[in-house]
């Protein structure tokens, strides 16, 4: 029965990803650009290595299709299609003269951006910790964050989310550290030999602190420390250190 | 009298001329004369225009570009337990595409495990319920397209195309325990639309086993094929 309803599922996902592939590619308004540099390359592939197989020359205009990283899919006037880099895209300009201008992912985009994204491996009082984390930037300094974490132990496995703010120190900085504020919910799952054997899920509160480290592009190194108070329904509260280092991006 | 006369003359041309540079001031006194208050905005102000133009100015809107970097699909495949047997497995994943060479990529995927030799042998021994017999395995990894290039199909089809390796750490449900996993492995991508890609992937999963005994390191081998759509 469980298999079938896998089956089901798996033929409605196909069938979806059937429909929207059309939906996808459906027409609508690009922007039109011209040429300001001698020639515009366009290459047969997003990546460095493709070779160039058309130009497009000066006062020429290119209609940009979609971005996919940091390469442009046009299309010339006369219909040639192809995939120009952005070093060479910030060398175009508008129909009214004015320079195009667009997210280059550098330096200037780790100290102000919008999201970021990454993935964690730690420890989590004592248990191994695997997770993930998404944040949303009001400002250079100020981001809402949420991470959601797997930890695996010895004498119980559980999962934890939590949500909550985090302010950054030096943003222009390389090196720039922050701290975070926020509350949580821990399903801690123990071990069936254990004689106290129910799941349960607990809130919780943490404050903690690290820093980001800028690499290239749009990755950073996200190293971090998070003290958790776990309000349980026993007499007792628990605590709670979790440690980790991961590996982000910024978009 | 006549030299009186061109003085007299003279006279009053020099009297009324400063009266004359007043001219201007004459009109002005019935419009509102612009006040000592703004000396800013005179400075800023555009000049007269000689021609009026009745046009409307349209306000154009830069249509936004569209990024595609988030590919999401599903896979089908075989799935090898160490001591478990080799059965088919079918999962998710999504992928995000940061620059040229990295991408992020999530896989979820479900199997179901065999009956372990000493299974077989001994008949009436089992090991694992069956819901300890299902399989599933999660995680996060990091993907570096480590030989991009062209495929191509005749002589006027060319398709992008990489080769790329996968690296990342996850969970896996087993044996009615979950165990961390780390996960390695290598795929081949051909891209024949550029809202569609076709994946052939094979990836190692290896977590600690406490199951038959003593603790070892086991490899869960898995070689898929899959089908992702850009959005």
């Amino acid at each position: 029965m469980l298999r079938r309803a896998h089956h089901f599922a798996l033929a409605g996902l196909l069938l979806l990803a059937a429909l929207l592939a059309p939906a996808v590619g459906a027409a609508r308004e690009y922007l039109q650009l011209f040429v300001t540099q001698p020639y515009l390359e366009l290459h047969t592939g997003p990546g460095r290595g493709y070779p160039v197989f058309h130009v497009v020359p000066r006062d020429g205009s290119v209609d940009v299709l979609f971005r996919r990283t940091d390469w442009f899919k046009v299309r010339t006037e006369q219909g040639v299609e192809g995939w120009a880099s952005q070093t060479d895209m910030q060398k175009t300009m508008l129909a009214d003269g004015s320079p195009f201008k667009f997210d280059l992912g550098d330096r200037a985009g780790f100290t102000n951006h919008r999201y970021e994204m990454g993935i964690f491996a730690g420890q989590y009082g004592g248990a191994t910790l695997v997770s993930g984390f998404m944040s949303v930037s009001f400002n250079s300094q100020l981001a809402l964050e949420g991470a959601l974490g797997q930890y695996l132990g010895k004498f119980s496995n559980g999962v934890t989310g939590d949500i909550g703010f985090a302010h950054v120190l030096a943003p222009e900085a390389r090196w720039s550290p922050f701290v975070t504020l926020g509350l949580g919910l821990v399903r801690v799952q123990p071990k069936a030999t254990l004689v106290q054997a129910a799941d349960r899920t607990e809130q919780s509160a943490y404050v903690g602190g690290g820093i980001r480290y800028y690499l290239t592009r749009r990755f950073f190194l996200r190293a971090e420390y998070k003290a958790h108070w776990i309000f349980t329904k026993r007499n007792e509260n628990e605590d709670a250190d979790e440690w980790k280092l991961g590996f982000a991006f910024f978009y | 009298m006549e030299t009186r006369l061109r003085i007299f003359l003279l006279t009053v041309v020099l009297a009324t001329l400063p009266g004359c540079a007043t001219v201007r001031h004459w009109f002005q006194r019935d419009h509102q004369a612009p006040t000592a208050a703004t000396p800013g905005e005179d400075e800023n102000a555009p000049a007269p225009r000689v021609v009026d133009p009745e046009v409307s100015r349209r306000k154009i809107t830069v249509p936004k570009i569209r990024s595609r970097n988030i590919e999401v699909g599903l896979d089908y495949g075989v799935l090898s337990i160490e001591d478990f047997g080799t059965h088919p497995s079918y999962g998710i994943t999504a992928a995000y595409h940061i620059t040229e060479d990295f991408f992020f990529q999530g896989e979820y995927g479900r199997s179901r495990a065999g009956r372990t030799s000493f299974e077989q042998l001994n008949g009436g021994v089992n090991l694992l319920t069956d819901s300890e017999r299902r399989f599933t395995y999660y995680d996060l990894s990091l993907g570096y397209n480590f030989l991009p290039g062209e495929a191509f199909i005749g002589r006027g089809r060319a398709m992008t195309s990489a080769f790329y390796l996968l690296g990342g750490i996850g969970g896996t449900d087993f044996a009615g325990d979950t165990k961390f996993t780390v996960n390695f492995g290598a795929g081949y991508r051909v891209v024949p639309a550029d809202w569609l890609a076709i994946h052939i992937t094979v990836q190692d999963r290896v977590f600690q086993s406490t199951l038959l005994g003593s603790a070892k390191l086991t490899n869960n081998l898995e070689a898929r094929i899959g089908t992702t759509v850009f959005f």
